[in-house]
């Protein structure tokens, strides 16, 4: 399919700048109180300042070929797996410390398996407890990793 | 002969039956994940460096070196059987691989592979062990105005031998600067950018960031991309190779053992880099261009020696100037840290056994790839057939267990899940995650060198032009800087990244 609209501007690259520009804008802002100091004695804020100024010009750079370049668009971004995934992550982390490794990392695979909707329940759920068994085995067991197993 | 006893030191580090073991592990681990598609050598061994921390500093590099080269191997095979390269540098392999399986000379178009990467990585090995006492004497009169030099000519340099668009690599780069400076300053003891989060005063762990990008927003890309099953894998016949591909190959494999060999010592020239030039240089001097492509024995064994020995040989600026020349070697410097051992000059004269050792295990894991891999072809293929469904979710567990494992603590792998959306964003925005990690790994070190010439000089930057190995590396990286803005550069460098992609 053609893209929808035939106006100039590459999408991926104006996203880039907008990466580029946002991140050296935050990190000059968050490094304004530091102490910049001299070439002689660098204080902490010399290196992110001078960083940041660097991200911002390549932005602008980058932005600024792109609005003249043809159109390009950025490819479709799918919701589904990049909700899940995340949540199934973030969710983890948290289960983890209140409710143990056991059901932590069976919300892990069980949740995380929704971003596919091909899979059986069947197999979704054998697939957890064997995954589950081998990570308690090998990694809390085996390698002592510092994680409860069970709720305490 | 010291170099003989120091080769007999490492030989037997190597030898050790528990070392033995684990290059074992890690080169057949290696060919799991090359074979295995949808899961990179980067994020694999992001997953298993904290794992690592369990085991003494030289097996635990021995496993992630063998997981490094292993992956060349696995790669090649998926790409031979099913056109399916499971990893970037075998993407030229598959052009006449496959058309070899699809003659029915799977087999022979394998041993090639095989044999010419073992070559290859017998080549490679020996300039480390060669070139490694020579360079890191030389590197001991570095003080860190050179470093300084070094490193910027390495990180711009890294940036133009890279694919993709050289703005972007720089910007990439210039954001692992500055997440490298993330937590407590050094010097002044003043916290930066931590968003005063306490966690962070630390600084961001390496594997957070390389979990975070390489494997979850590697999950959620490869998910977007269905129907991924049923692959037709190309008959096996038998393994050993006719006289004719012998003698069409044993040029090719010299001449990508060369190419790769000296690509991977430069920055950014891993082992993808070296595939694409030693097929395209072979591609010139035949006297047939125009078969390739359609099954030639030349096009397998040159990409596949040169990927090998550039896979090798990027080791040596690692191990002797301290310096990672691609985002696999900023992995293995932070595995080198977490051991304790920092990579450098210092390392193979303080720490033979540890430098001696990896070369020596090199040239093991070698060996055995090819003893055991040619037999057990066909349980790797069976293990194509596995669907990502099913191979995501345990991916996933063993990403957050590594990432928490670091620092027994949840704020971490929630922090990866937050880099896995901006990787996410960076890939959708076509912005490679690879100079990140340099940039990373690399910043601390180049601050802290920068402030320590300036230190010195009291601010006198005349000292980078005063000194010769300095200048030459700044005169380097000007004359690279020039080449970049020159069009004509800029197009035949698009058009050699360009050539042979289809």
């Amino acid at each position: 399919m053609a893209a929808p609209d035939a106006r100039m501007g590459n999408r991926p690259d104006l996203l880039t700048a907008a990466l580029f520009l946002g991140i050296g804008v935050l990190g000059l802002v968050m490094s304004g109180p530091l102490e910049f100091g001299s070439l002689a004695s660098m204080g902490p804020g010399f290196m992110p300042r001078l960083v940041c100024v660097l991200l911002v010009g390549v932005g602008l750079a980058v932005g600024l070929s792109a609005l003249r370049s043809p159109s390009e668009v950025i490819e479709a971004i799918r919701v589904r797996p990049l909700l899940v995934i995340t949540v199934a992550i973030v969710g983890f982390a948290f289960a983890a410390t209140h409710l143990g490794f056991v059901l932590a990392s069976l919300w892990l695979i069980i949740a995380g398996s929704l971003a596919d909707p091909g899979g059986r329940w069947r197999t979704t759920l054998l697939l957890a407890a064997g995954l589950t068994l081998f990570g308690a085995l090998v990694f809390v067991y085996g390698l002592g990793v510092q994680v409860p197993l069970w709720p305490v | 002969m010291e170099f003989v006893d120091l080769l007999m030191l490492g030989f037997g580090e190597a030898m050790s039956p528990a070392n033995l073991g684990f290059c074992l592990i890690g080169a057949l681990l290696g060919t799991l994940i090359g074979v295995l598609p949808g899961i990179g050598p980067t994020a694999t061994i992001a997953v298993l460096l904290p794992i690592t921390f369990f085991l003494p500093p030289l097996a635990g590099i021995i496993m992630l070196a063998g997981i490094y080269y292993g992956a060349q191997y696995g790669g090649s095979t998926t790409a031979i059987l099913v056109n399916l390269p499971g990893e970037a540098s075998s993407v030229v392999t598959a052009l006449d691989g496959y058309q070899m399986a699809r003659q029915g000379r799977a087999g022979a178009a394998l041993a090639i592979a095989a044999l010419g990467s073992f070559f290859a990585g017998t080549v490679a090995t020996f300039a480390i062990a060669i070139a490694g006492p020579t360079l890191s004497s030389f590197a001991l009169s570095f003080g860190p105005a050179e470093y300084v030099s070094l490193m910027l000519f390495g990180l711009l340099a890294a940036t133009i031998l890279a694919s993709g668009p050289v703005l972007k690599a720089i910007g990439m780069i210039l954001f692992g600067l500055l997440l490298g400076m993330v937590g407590t300053d050094a010097e002044t003891g003043a916290e930066r950018l931590t968003f005063g989060a306490l966690e962070l005063f630390d600084g961001i762990d390496f594997i957070v960031i390389a979990i975070g990008v390489f494997g979850f927003a590697e999950i959620i890309t490869n998910l977007e991309r269905s129907g991924s099953e049923g692959v037709g894998v190309a008959p096996l016949t038998r393994l050993w190779p006719s006289r004719e591909d012998f003698r069409a190959s044993w040029g090719a494999v010299l001449r990508g053992t060369c190419v790769g060999t000296f690509l991977g010592l430069l920055p950014g020239g891993g082992a993808t880099l070296a595939s694409f030039s030693a097929y395209s240089l072979e591609k010139k001097v035949s006297r047939h261009p125009r078969k390739f492509g359609t099954g030639v024995p030349e096009g397998v064994a040159a990409p596949e020696a040169a990927n090998n020995a550039a896979a090798q040989s990027s080791f040596i600026p690692l191990l002797t100037l301290g310096i990672p020349s691609n985002n696999m070697m900023a992995m293995m410097l932070s595995a080198f840290m977490i051991h304790g051992i920092t990579p450098g000059p210092s390392v193979l004269t303080n720490q033979p056994e540890i430098f001696w050792g990896l070369v020596a295990s090199m040239w093991i894991g070698n060996l055995l790839l090819v003893v055991i891999n040619l037999p057990l072809i066909g349980l790797w293929v069976r293990l194509l057939t596995v669907p990502y469904r099913l191979l995501y979710p345990a991916i996933l567990l063993f990403c957050c267990i590594g990432v928490y494992s670091m620092n027994n603590r949840i704020f971490d792998v929630v922090l990866a899940a937050g880099f896995g959306l901006l990787g996410y964003l960076f890939r959708k925005a076509k912005c490679e995650p690879g100079p990140l990690l340099l940039g990373f790994v690399l910043g601390p070190l180049l601050e802290a060198n920068l402030r320590r010439t300036m230190l010195i000089t009291q601010g006198d930057p005349s000292i980078f032009v005063e000194r010769p190995i300095s200048l030459v590396m700044l005169l380097a990286t000007v004359v690279l800087l020039g080449l970049m803005i020159l069009p004509s550069f800029r197009k035949t460098r698009e058009e050699a990244f360009q050539e042979d992609e289809g």
